[in-house]
């Protein structure tokens, strides 16, 4: 082979090879990344972890549960992350059971989540122990068929261990979600 | 010789050309400057939640008047999407097992687009059967693009919630757990352990996974000290105080700088936009409107100025106070929302046509209501005295339903007159709304029968019809015409480079 020859063979392998690099360039997926992209399964973009995140140990507490010193004979509200956005009305307790009504104030749409947590206090007005109402959508006793309400009684009673000890409650409520 | 250097002077030409395409061809980002050889850069996610046919045409005559256009409406390609949901464990379509809800709520709209399944009402970026699927904006960041999602509503909602999460319900809000508003046993069979994704508070997930570079919306009551910290450790500059429920004000937005920004202007939904034209000097007049937040989002996310790789960003805008006054079924308030999401629209529409590689997406993700626009003078069927009147079914041409002699007349004992203006205060009033137009001349007031736009509302909550989509800019040529949610996830998927 002359020079001339391999000149030119030169030149075609260098072509292909561009040629080559070009037409896998192009088929290429192209967001800025499309390599690491690629590399990657789809599934991996979830975000299903939280390093540092301490899970839920349990039901939602109020802290001041912990401090309230509700009169006797009654059922006094205590503070929550969404106080702006409801009224708590009807409050009542006749030693049987803490009792009442929450009225969103914030939105005209279904309640989807409600839960309005109970402490019950002793003749000290200590905290003897807690109870819950909990409201969720789509459950068989609060499904609304009808138009969205804004208004939500509860009655809370209390555990039957601190019957005839309970003299007073205080509420609050930890979890408010409207649709 | 001469010929073998023609040949190798050829040849070197074409390597050169190959070696320039190869080097400048769509694997490489673009800069805003050139044609990106028809690779849409970036793309503009708009979503008037509850936004259906008729809240675009009543916006379109309230404000432009009946010869007008809302902005959205100048977009060049216009179709209309179906929306429908399935039941908890269904199949997707064409299995054995698919199960339809022909009525969705947002969560499973904004599952639809956002990881392109069918999934249940309430479920966030989790299949009909509880498996994780993974969302676009998730998707767009893992590809190296950046991202932003903005709403008027809690940032933790179903619609900015289903590319920034991935929860068996939407409720599992935050700040805390509860086994009620977050595991779904129907789905799952047995109770999640409570550091599983699917039942971790919504917002613990926004504040840790870093999946929005920007973040703009309300809901700051859904936070707390903690998610402030895992906020910051990410690089976010956070706007207002987290810690101490401050929210952010208008001025931080404007302040706003750098990668990453989290700004909550409000402890629940933003205030609507009419309550704050009411009341100026209210606090809630400093809260920033949708337009404001989308052209922030947008001057933070397009980093071409600032970065030479030129990277794009995908941007979720959601005008979500559309769907909550139609809830509450207040045309009113419902309408001053319609305008301010168009605002948007016009914002991102103003960035797209001078960055030329942007694709814009208006859309909804369900109607809410059975919003319409009756004649003016007439009345609906609920407010009749009985139900419609069908004389003539003896004619076979029209003998399909019960024939009802009469009844087709409007009770004045429970419906007494128009609900707005000067009829606000009767309780007795059941419908409609009435409304002036540009149309109108200047002493027609809105609340009067004078006024020449009725509007009606069939019920408190979502109905069935398919939805507008609007759509301009590269790709958008496959939005012509009806699509479901779910093809939204592969045409973004597609456009954007990051579905395999």
């Amino acid at each position: 082979m002359n020079r001339k020859r391999r000149l030119l063979l030169l030149a075609g392998l260098l072509a292909a090879a561009l040629l080559a690099v070009a037409a896998f360039t192009l088929r290429t997926p192209a967001g800025p990344s499309a390599s690491a992209a690629e590399a990657t399964p789809m599934a991996a973009a979830a975000r299903t972890s939280f390093p540092g995140l301490v899970p839920a140990a349990g039901e939602p507490d109020l802290p001041a549960l912990h401090t309230a010193k509700p009169p006797k004979g009654r059922t006094a509200q205590v503070a929550g992350p969404f106080d702006d956005r409801l009224v708590l009305e009807d409050l009542a307790f006749d030693g049987s059971a803490a009792t009442g009504a929450v009225r969103v104030t914030s939105d005209v749409s279904d309640v989807l989540e409600l839960q309005v947590l109970a402490g019950f206090y002793d003749h000290d007005g200590a905290l003897l122990g807690t109870a819950r109402f909990v409201h969720h959508l789509g459950s068989d006793s609060h499904n609304h068929a009808g138009p969205p309400e804004e208004r939500e009684t509860f009655s809370i009673a209390v555990p039957a261990k601190y019957l005839g000890k309970a003299v007073s409650a205080a509420v609050g409520v930890p979890v408010l979600v409207n649709e | 010789m001469g010929r073998t250097l023609s040949v190798l002077t050829s040849t070197a030409a074409l390597a050169a050309v190959l070696t320039a395409v190869a080097v400048s061809g769509p694997a490489a980002p673009a800069s805003a400057e050139d044609n990106n050889n028809g690779r849409t850069k970036n793309v503009i996610y708009l979503l008037g939640d509850g936004m259906g046919r008729t809240h675009v045409t009543a916006g379109r005559e309230r404000f432009y008047g009946a010869n007008g256009k809302l902005v959205m409406e100048t977009l060049p390609a216009q179709g209309y999407v179906s929306t429908y949901a399935v039941e908890k464990k269904s199949g997707q379509p064409g299995q054995a097992d698919f199960r339809p809800n022909l009525v969705t709520d947002s969560a499973s709209s904004a599952t639809a687009w956002a990881s392109g399944v069918k999934t249940y009402n309430a479920a966030l970026g989790v299949d009909a059967k509880g498996t994780v699927v993974p969302t676009m904006m998730e998707l767009a960041k893992q590809a190296g693009y950046r991202t932003g999602n903005v709403s008027t509503a809690e940032i933790t909602d179903a619609t900015p919630a289903g590319q920034m999460s991935h929860a068996l319900a939407r409720g599992c809000q935050g700040p805390v757990y509860s086994a009620a508003a977050c595991q779904d046993t129907t789905v799952t069979g047995a109770a999640l352990p409570t550091g599983d994704v699917r039942v971790t508070p919504i917002a613990d997930q926004i504040a840790r996974n870093g999946t929005a570079d920007v973040i703009f919306g309300g809901g700051l009551s859904r936070f707390d000290s903690t998610d402030e910290t895992a906020l910051k450790e990410q690089g976010y500059a956070v706007l207002g105080s987290v810690s101490s429920q401050i929210p952010a004000t208008r001025t931080d937005l404007n302040s706003a700088t750098g990668e990453k920004v989290f700004g909550l202007f409000n402890k629940g939904n933003l205030t609507i936009e009419k309550t704050k034209q009411d009341n100026p000097a209210a606090p809630q007049a400093q809260e920033p409107s949708l337009p404001e937040m989308t052209k922030k989002a947008i001057e933070l996310l397009d980093n071409k100025k600032k970065d030479s790789s030129g990277n794009g960003f995908y941007l979720q805008i959601e005008g979500a106070l559309i769907d909550k006054r139609s809830h509450a079924n207040d045309a009113a308030q419902t309408l001053e929302e319609i305008k301010a999401f168009d605002d948007s629209v016009a914002a991102a529409l103003d960035f797209a046509k001078k960055d030329g590689n942007t694709l814009v997406i208006v859309t909804a993700d369900h109607e809410c209501a059975g919003f319409n626009i009756i004649e003016k003078g007439s009345f609906t069927n609920a407010e009749a005295a009985a139900p419609p009147a069908n004389v003539d079914a003896g004619n076979t041409a029209n003998n399909s339903a019960t024939s009802r002699p009469g009844g087709n007349v409007k009770d004045t004992a429970r419906s007494t007159g128009i609900i707005n203006g000067a009829g606000a205060g009767d309780p007795r009033n059941f419908a409609p709304a009435t409304f002036r137009t540009p149309d109108d001349s200047a002493e027609v007031k809105d609340g009067s029968k004078e006024a020449s736009l009725w509007l009606t509302y069939l019920s408190g909550n979502h109905t069935g019809a398919d939805v507008p989509i609007y759509a301009y800019g590269s790709g958008s040529e496959q939005l012509q015409g009806s699509v479901d949610n779910t093809d939204l996830f592969d045409i973004v998927g597609n456009s954007l480079r990051v579905l395999r």
